[in-house]
Order: structure tokens, then sequence, then C-alpha cells
């Protein structure tokens, strides 16, 4: 009896690896713009281009090496837990930090790179509001101020937690240029982004009248390792993403990825 | 039997289990010793890979963000353009938001003057653009500290498994001690039990085996040194049961033998045993060209006698004369009783002549001998004798010529000697 249960295990797990064969992969995008996109189609000297290059190439080396067909599909970040929770995608990939909240919703892999937070504004806003409170704006200290964030982001679950006794009006935002739009029409003071995401953005802004206000943060749930999404019900493919991870850290592909399209390592 | 005083003795079946359980108890212990060594050696190595190696993977990645960081204040030092400087404190305020900065408190704290710094010269700098030489010299300081720190870092990462690798060889070094200790305290236990198996197993049964070799009625009981093994203790026992045993059945042998050879009444060899060692004699005496004779005797009326007085007077008159003849005959001389009241005589390295003289001696003295009977009446009786040359024949054609002598005897009138060749 043992054995056949052995057995039936064994075929689920080589089942799961089959239906891993075929991977539907969601990429969280950083501009409305993005969403149009399909297949390979990233336009070059787009803003926050990079880290969805990033992404992308570590999603097709990833399936490179665990021998799977992947179709890539651009969502905005607010789409990418919702998609692989529901089973619409196989891998999510999108700056995600892992919470107990989100480990209730997706599995998630091995660590690819780390993240902080940080709050972007114009140096006119900095300056007023620093005025106000007589000190540098940081995180620590910033009150009565309108800050977007991304929606379904930790970013927005902190400031919320926050926003009543710090009297902040929280704006989310479904995309990280939205939020940065949101700045330039002044329609917020601030945006609590991530900071490769803001960096991808406002390292091709020529205007720079955004800059990054205060130090960044990466505790308090807004900051540590990223990880990939995962449906929870599907560990073989988690192991066999986790393997690949390895392998591709290994050999020095995950630096010469990142390094592609960053100025720095990630991890 | 030497008496020896009561020793204690052990079974050698439970000295050597004990002797093995030892040896396994200990070469238990010793596994388990080297086990635990083991396991540390993996544990250390499983810290070494799980912890440290990562750990120092993230001193090297803070080590050179910081590194980056200060690159980067170098080009805005260096940078012709204010969109350059832009550049570069942008990616400045990217490396000093990262989070292996972030968690270590004093690149923190470098990274954090690093940025402000360099967003203050910079801002200066868009203003004044000299005023970034007058702020180089403060810049250098900072960068100073900045490469201080790269270098304490990595030196910390390093030691990080310098501690492990030390940690590691010390347990290697100990398990190897270990070990050597393990390996001549296992040689001792083993040079230990062959010394016991050769002092109370191997040399005894050596002895024992010596013993048995040369057991023999004629030698005395074999001696053994007093032995701890119970079971060598046994056998050596049993050895010298073996020994009583083998002279008690040669005494016993050597009964059996006179009682087959001898005749009971009389105490004389019987005719059996008499033939036997005549044919003996007769070949000694012949391969050596040696004279010999045979002589038949027969006590005259015996018949008469034992139907007068009876049976037991018979037999006294023949132990009389039994006892008459090993008086008066040489040592050598065989005489045996040769059935009824007959007598069988042989004389070595005698010639006939001589015989006769012996013969006749014989029955004069038994023809004046009173003899007794049981109811004490006294009584004399004759003895006829036939006598042959026993030296160039058989020594049943030697006792035919002196069965015809002796019927010659008889026939001339009893109480006489008569010669075989004087009739044939």
């Amino acid at each position: 009896m043992s054995l056949l249960r052995t057995l039936l295990l064994l075929i689920g797990m080589v089942a799961g690896i089959v239906q891993a064969s075929e991977l539907r992969i969601a990429i969280g995008v950083q501009d409305k713009a993005q969403l149009a996109m399909s297949g390979n189609a990233i336009p070059p000297n787009m803003p926050g281009t990079e880290l969805i290059a990033v992404n992308d190439d570590l999603a097709r080396e990833i399936c490179r090496r665990i021998q799977a067909r992947c179709t890539v599909t651009y969502v905005p970040f607010s789409e990418v837990l919702p998609g692989v929770e529901s089973g619409l995608f196989d891998l999510g990939f999108g700056n995600l930090l892992r919470t107990p909240e989100r480990e209730k919703r997706v599995a998630f892999s091995a660590p690819i790179w780390q993240s902080s937070s940080r709050l972007l504004g114009t140096s006119a806003t900095a300056e007023a509001f620093a005025g106000k409170l007589g000190q540098p704006v940081s995180l620590d200290n910033l009150r009565d101020a309108r800050v977007a964030t991304l929606d379904d982001s930790l970013q927005l679950a902190f400031l919320n937690a926050i926003a009543s006794q710090r009297g902040l009006t929280v704006i989310g935002k479904k995309t990280a240029q939205e939020a940065i739009d949101a700045l330039r029409d002044n329609s917020a003071d601030f945006a609590l982004l991530a900071v490769l995401s803001a960096y991808s953005l406002l390292n091709r802004d020529t205007t720079r009248q955004i800059e990054f206000v205060g130090t960044a943060v990466a505790d308090r749930g807004l900051g540590g390792t990223v990880h990939i999404a995962l449906p929870k019900q599907n560990e073989a493919l988690r192991h066999a993403v986790n393997r690949a991870i390895a392998s591709i850290r290994a050999d020095s592909t995950f630096q010469r990825i990142t390094r592609r399209h960053f100025p720095m390592g990630l991890d | 039997m030497t008496p020896q005083s009561p020793r204690e003795r052990h079974r050698a079946s439970h000295a050597f289990l004990l002797l093995a359980s030892a040896f396994a108890l200990l070469f238990g212990v010793i596994l388990a010793l080297l086990a635990i060594d083991q396991q540390r050696v993996l544990l250390a190595t499983q810290r070494l890979q799980e912890d440290t190696v990562p750990q120092i993977i993230r001193f090297q990645r803070l080590a050179r963000n910081l590194e980056h960081l200060r690159q980067e204040g170098e080009r805005i030092f260096s940078a012709t353009t204010s969109e350059g400087r832009q550049q570069s404190l942008l990616l400045v305020m990217l490396v000093a938001s990262h989070p292996s900065i972030l968690e270590h408190p004093q690149a923190a704290a470098a990274a954090r003057d690093t940025e402000r710094f360099l967003v203050d010269a910079s801002n200066q700098a868009n203003r004044d653009a000299w005023s970034l030489q007058q702020r180089y010299a403060e810049w250098q300081n900072l960068s100073y500290r900045l490469s201080l720190l790269v270098d304490d870092l990595s030196v910390q990462g390093a030691s990080l498994a310098t501690d492990d690798l030390r940690d590691m060889m010390a347990v290697l070094h100990l398990a190897r001690t270990k070990l050597i200790g393990a390996l001549l305290l296992v040689g001792g236990f083993l040079l230990l039990s062959i010394w016991l198996l050769n002092r109370h197993l191997i040399r005894p049964l050596e002895r024992i085996d010596q013993a048995l070799s040369s057991l023999n009625v004629d030698q005395p009981a074999p001696e053994f040194p007093d032995a701890r093994m119970a079971e060598i203790h046994a056998v050596e026992e049993a050895t010298r049961r073996l020994h009583a045993s083998l002279v008690s059945n040669d005494m016993a042998r050597r009964e059996l033998e006179l009682l087959a050879n001898r005749d009971g009444l009389t105490g004389l060899i019987n005719r059996r045993h008499f033939m036997q060692l005549a044919h003996a004699e007769l070949q000694r005496a012949q391969h050596l060209g040696r004279p010999v004779a045979v002589a038949l005797g027969d006590l005259d009326f015996f018949k008469r006698l034992n139907d007068t007085y009876g049976h037991a007077a018979g037999d006294a008159v023949l132990r009389s004369f039994a006892l008459l003849l090993g008086e008066s005959l040489r040592q050598t001389d065989l005489v045996c009783r040769y059935g009824g009241e007959e007598f069988a005589l042989l004389f070595p390295d005698s010639t006939l002549e001589q015989a006769r003289v012996l013969v006749e001696r014989v029955r004069q003295r038994f023809a004046e001998h009173d003899i007794r009977l049981p109811d004490g009446l006294l009584i004399r009786v004759t003895l006829s004798v036939g006598l042959a040359d026993a030296g160039r024949r058989t020594i049943e054609n030697a006792l035919h010529d002196a069965d015809f002598a002796l019927y010659e005897a008889k026939r001339l009138g009893r109480n006489r000697v008569i010669v075989a060749s004087e009739t044939t």
C-alpha cells in the first residue's frame, strides 16, 4: 500500500514538472505604455525598463534551465500576486518581498536579490517639508503629507498603517511611473517606492525634478529579499526554480544579467 | 599427583566472552567518540556552508557596494558636466539605499554621510563649479574612511572563514589524536589478548598434547602447572585419570595373562604357554647351536592314589610335586603341568646327559619325599620320566620322543628315567 502511495506521489511530482514545462510568466511593469507590449518586445530607452529587463532575462534563463517553454505577460505590479494566486500565472516577477501575509496566498522561490524603499519628491517639496518639520524629511518624521505608492504593495500597507497617526494621505497607483507622475502634477507630495524601481525611472528622467528624499529603509516590511511568486500547490516547480536560481548564481549568469541592465549588483 | 591448594579458576568461555565484551565495549566507545568528532566536523562544514559562506558573501557584497559608492563619489568630483554629476549622484543614492548597506550600522552611517556630502557638494557645484575643488580635500577624508571600511569588511569576511576552518581543524586534530589513541588501545588490547591466549590456552594445550603423546604406563603420571582456566584444568585432570587408567588396565592385563598362562592348581605354567615358550627357546637354541632337551614326567599310580585317598589327596600330591620341581630345577628351566598328573620340562643350554642328571635328581628326591595328605597321612609317590634331545627338531617331535621314552619307563617298571636315544 505504501509502495502504491509512493508511486502515486512520484507520478504526481512528474506530472507537476510536466505541467511546469509550459509556464505562464507574469512580469510587473512600471508604466502604462509597457502594458501594451507583448512577447519579447521591450522598447529601448523607455523609462523603468531595466528592472523589467532583468526580470525578463532571469525568467527566460530559468525557463531554459528547467527546460520549460514560457509565455511572458507584462502586467501592472498590483496584478502579479493575484494572477499567481488564482493560477493564471505559474511564475510572478515584480520586486516581490516575502511577508507572512503574502505567504498565505502564494509560494516564494529562493531569494533573487535585495530591495529597499525610499521616499521620492521634488527638491522644493523636500525643502518645504524640512522647513515645517525643522529637520530633513525622512520616513520616520514625515507627517501631514500626501504620499503616493503602488497598489497592493507593502509600501501601501505600511503607509496605511501609519496614515492616521501621521496625518498622511495615501494615494494608491497602479505603476511606479504613475506615482512619479503624481509628484510632477503635484497631486502627491512624496512617493514611497522600491529603490530599484524608482532608480530605473529617475535614471532616464533628464528633468531631474524628482529625487530621492531622506534615507532608504529596509526594515518594517519595506525591504529585504526579493523572490519569485509561485502557486502554492506546485512544490515540484518551486524546487525546480530554486535549483535553477542556484545554478544561475553559481556560474555568474545572475551577475551578468543584472550588470547588463544596472550599474551595480542587485544581490 | 601433587596435592594443590584450592585456587580460583575461571571458565575459558566466560573469560573470553568477558574479553570480547570488553573489546566490543572499548571499540564501541572509540567509534562513538569518533562519531561525535565526525558529527562536529559535519556540523562545522554545514555551518560553514549555510552560515559562514553566505555571511562572507554578504561582507564581500557590502565591501563591493561601499567601494562602488566611493568610486561614484570620485566621478562626481571628476565630472565635467552637471548631468554627469547628477547621474553619478543618482547612482550614489541607489548604492546607499542597498539593503546590504542599510543592515550594517557602520556602513549605513558611512553611506549616509557620503550621500549627504555628495548631494551638498553637487548642489553647491551647480551654483559654483569651482566649489568642488575647495571641497575635494574633505571628500578625500571621506573617501579614505570608506576605503578603510572596505578593507575592514574584507578582512572581517575572510576572518569568518578562518575561524570556522580553525575550529574544524582543531576537531580534526582531536579526531586524529583519538584515532591514534584508539589504534594504540586496540593494538594493546590485541597483544594482551594474544598473550592471554598463549598463556592460558595455547601453552597449556601444547603441554597436554606433549603429555598425551608420551603417556605410558612405564612413565610416571604427567605433572602440570596449576591452570587458571577451568576447561584446561579439566583436560589436565582427565589426562592424569587416563594415565591412572592405563596403569590399572596394564596391571589387570598382567593378572589376566598370568591366569591364562598358569595352572591354577600347581602354579606352574600351563601346556599352551609352555608350548609357546618352548618354540621360542628351541628356535633360539637351534639358531645359536646350543643344546636343549625336553622331558615328560608322569606320577606313578596316580589314578589308584586318587581312587584310594580321594581327589583332594591327588591335588596335594600334585602341588607337592610342583613345589619340589621349583626347588630342584634351575631358574632357566621350564616346567609345566602338561595334563593330569603329567608334567613337561625343558632344559635350555643343556645336553641330554646334563638334563638326565637333573631329572634323575628330581626323581630321586620325589621318591624320598613324604607328602602330607589333608587328613594328615604321609605317603610317597614315584615318578617316571621320558627324556629326549630337542636340539635339531621341533618341540612336538621332541615331546613325542620323550613321550615314547616315558612309555618305556612305565613299561620297564616305573620310578625311572629313560632317555629316548636309548630306546629309539
